[in-house]
């Protein structure tokens, strides 16, 4: 009899010599897991990371080295030259920030009506609404142009805000539902009989008690809009609206290997990516809850 | 004690039932939302369905408007050698890469859910490739597929694999899905242990007590017990990676030749060459493929929560 790492033991057998052993096999390979498991995820960072502070006469080495002889940051400085860095990073932030509020107080609301009241075709619409996620946003986005076009909002924060922010909004939506229908809504009724209004229940009791919710949706929307391509790429046309993304695009533009500035990329990557690392770190526990919340309820 | 009467929102509503009053509460609520969602999918698909009919290049009929071409375009798209190639890359994409994220998915949620001393850490590392941008990722990829510096190819001399990856177009179809499958398993992975630790430890204890070894407990237990949720991130990340985009963009541009061209990149190709009407009507193409996939999806969740 074979027990093992692969079945959640928390509470282990009666101690005995062979229980012994095979508890002490069972927890190597937990660790030996672990290493494979830490190599692949941090493998990637890794490279990036060593490229971009190699000098760029050692990038181009064959066999490929895996740490520069001499660590610089002179990468850093040539991209900051050739891109409008800081103006990107400025972009990024208000896109970035901006979709995830405005999915965040939209989704809220509709969350709180889909949840709560009860009004005839309300599983039409909470249907309609998650269904869309499915729809591509690629395979709209000649009409989305034109009406972009026709509403002035093309190279607009608001215009990339308004798309980015209705693409998350399903998801949320879904996660906020799941959420709200949590509060037992004894506490509603309670403030309804102390004479409160529905605004002020909405405003009063049911928000401080989802305020942690909304905050972790606030974060992950933040990382998917902070991450997204697709839109400023085809929706930003000038500098005061690309977005980080965007200019990590424009520096491997165009041309081959040879000409590709692999070391100024991964500068701008390892600096697109701090705000992102901080954010998992500090909200690792929220984000892992509010991510697989959608799936399970 | 106040009376319910009392309160401004009543009296702003006098004329109206207290239902009534709900009702229009849900209504405000619901606004922002569907107004978001009608200006960014609901309007936009049912401008794509018509200009799917239409024969529309600005360049070319920018006086004239959209031509009326019936299912024109659709008779191109199935003699489109490009378009049959990318819809053939995107299915092999989608299947293959789903299925080993949700197998080592459920292997990594293990790992995640078992007691050691570094459970928090795996937890926060396992959130890294979900958030690290798909753009750094297929771009850092790339380079380190390279065939000259990359570190991949290098790695593998080393234990003896001389292999070529982003211009051998079998290798860079596997390279293209090997990247998917890094960058969305931790996510799948995470809402596994949410289904793992749903699951009773009595029913394991049991089991162990009846004799049965890891692998019957596995296949008794936990695969049954989280089948639900196996299918509903399944159908997620079908659904989702259909319309995959960026990775192999930039990755391998589509290449060598079209392998690794996807049907989002062939609509944006088309768009590019201000092919309007053409780009749209495999737009229609993509959410048919969308839509039968997501309906199996749906019949097979419904199937199984029943027999459950």
């Amino acid at each position: 009899m074979t027990t093992s790492a692969v079945i959640p033991s928390r509470e282990q057998a009666a101690p005995s010599t062979s229980g012994f052993v095979q508890r002490y096999a069972q927890t190597i390979l937990v660790y030996v897991c672990f290493a494979i498991f830490v190599v692949i995820v941090c493998a990637p960072f890794y490279f990036v990371f060593v490229s971009s502070i190699m000098p760029s006469t050692e990038l181009f080495e064959m066999p490929p080295r895996y740490w520069p002889s001499t660590p610089t940051l002179d990468s850093y400085a040539r991209m900051i030259d050739s891109v409008p860095f800081f103006t990107y990073y400025r972009n990024s932030l208000i896109f970035a920030t901006g979709s995830s509020a405005l999915s965040v107080v939209a989704a809220s609301m509709a969350a709180y009506a889909l949840a709560r009241i009860k009004f005839p075709g309300s599983n039409i619409v909470y249907l309609a609404l998650i269904l869309s996620v499915a729809l591509p946003q690629i395979a709209v986005l000649v009409p989305m142009f034109e009406t972009l076009k026709t509403f002035k909002m093309i190279s607009t924060h608001h215009g990339l805000i308004i798309l980015m922010s209705s693409l998350v909004l399903p998801y949320t939506i879904m996660t906020l539902v799941s959420f709200i229908k949590q509060v037992p809504a004894e506490v509603e009724e309670a403030a309804y009989i102390d004479g409160a209004t529905t605004w002020q229940i909405i405003l009063r009791v049911v928000l401080p008690l989802i305020r942690p919710a909304l905050f972790t949706m606030f974060l992950i929307n933040f990382i998917i809009s902070w991450n997204e391509l697709l839109y400023p790429l085809v929706f930003a046309h000038n500098v005061d609206t690309k977005t980080l993304s965007v200019g990590l695009t424009e520096l491997t533009d165009p041309g081959s290997t040879y000409t590709k500035p692999w070391d100024m990329m991964s500068a701008l990557s390892i600096l697109m990516i701090i705000p992102v690392l901080m954010i998992i770190l500090l909200g690792q526990r929220l984000i892992i809850a509010g991510l697989s919340r959608g799936a399970i309820k | 004690m106040s009376t319910l009467s009392r309160t401004p929102a009543r009296k702003s509503f006098k004329g109206l039932t207290f239902r009534q009053r709900t009702y229009v509460v849900a209504v405000i609520l619901l606004i922002p939302a569907l107004a978001l969602r009608v200006f960014t999918a609901f309007y936009p698909f049912v401008q794509t369905a018509y200009l799917s009919l239409h024969r529309f290049n600005p360049a070319f009929d920018g006086a004239t408007g959209p031509v009326f071409v019936g299912l024109g375009n659709f008779q191109r798209i199935a003699n489109d050698p490009v378009v049959r190639a990318s819809i053939g890359f995107t299915l092999t994409f989608v299947v293959v890469a789903t299925f080993l994220q949700i197998t080592l998915g459920l292997a990594v949620a293990h790992l995640l859910d078992a007691p050691f001393r570094f459970r928090g850490l795996s937890r926060t590392l396992v959130l890294v490739p979900w958030a690290i941008p798909m753009v750094i990722v297929a771009l850092g990829f790339r380079w380190m597929f390279d065939d000259q510096f990359g570190m991949i190819p290098d790695l593998l001399r080393h234990v003896g694999l001389e292999m070529k990856w982003l211009i051998n177009p079998t290798n860079a179809k596997i390279a293209v899905i090997s990247v998917a499958v890094w960058k969305s398993t931790p996510f799948v992975a995470l809402v596994l242990l949410a289904g793992l630790q749903g699951i009773s430890q009595d029913l394991y204890e049991a089991a162990r007590v009846d004799g049965a070894n890891w692998f019957t407990s596995l296949r008794y237990i936990t695969i049954p017990m989280v089948m639900p949720i196996i299918i509903t991130t399944s159908m997620f990340m079908v659904v989702w990676q259909l319309a995959v985009f960026d990775l192999p963009f930039l990755m391998t541009g589509g290449g060598p030749g079209f392998s690794t061209t996807v049907i989002a990149q062939k609509i944006y190709l088309e768009s590019n060459s201000l092919n309007y009407g053409y780009a749209a009507s495999i737009g229609m193409v993509l959410v048919a493929i969308v839509a039968i996939v997501g309906a199996i999806g749906l019949y097979l969740f419904r199937r199984f929560d029943v027999s459950e």
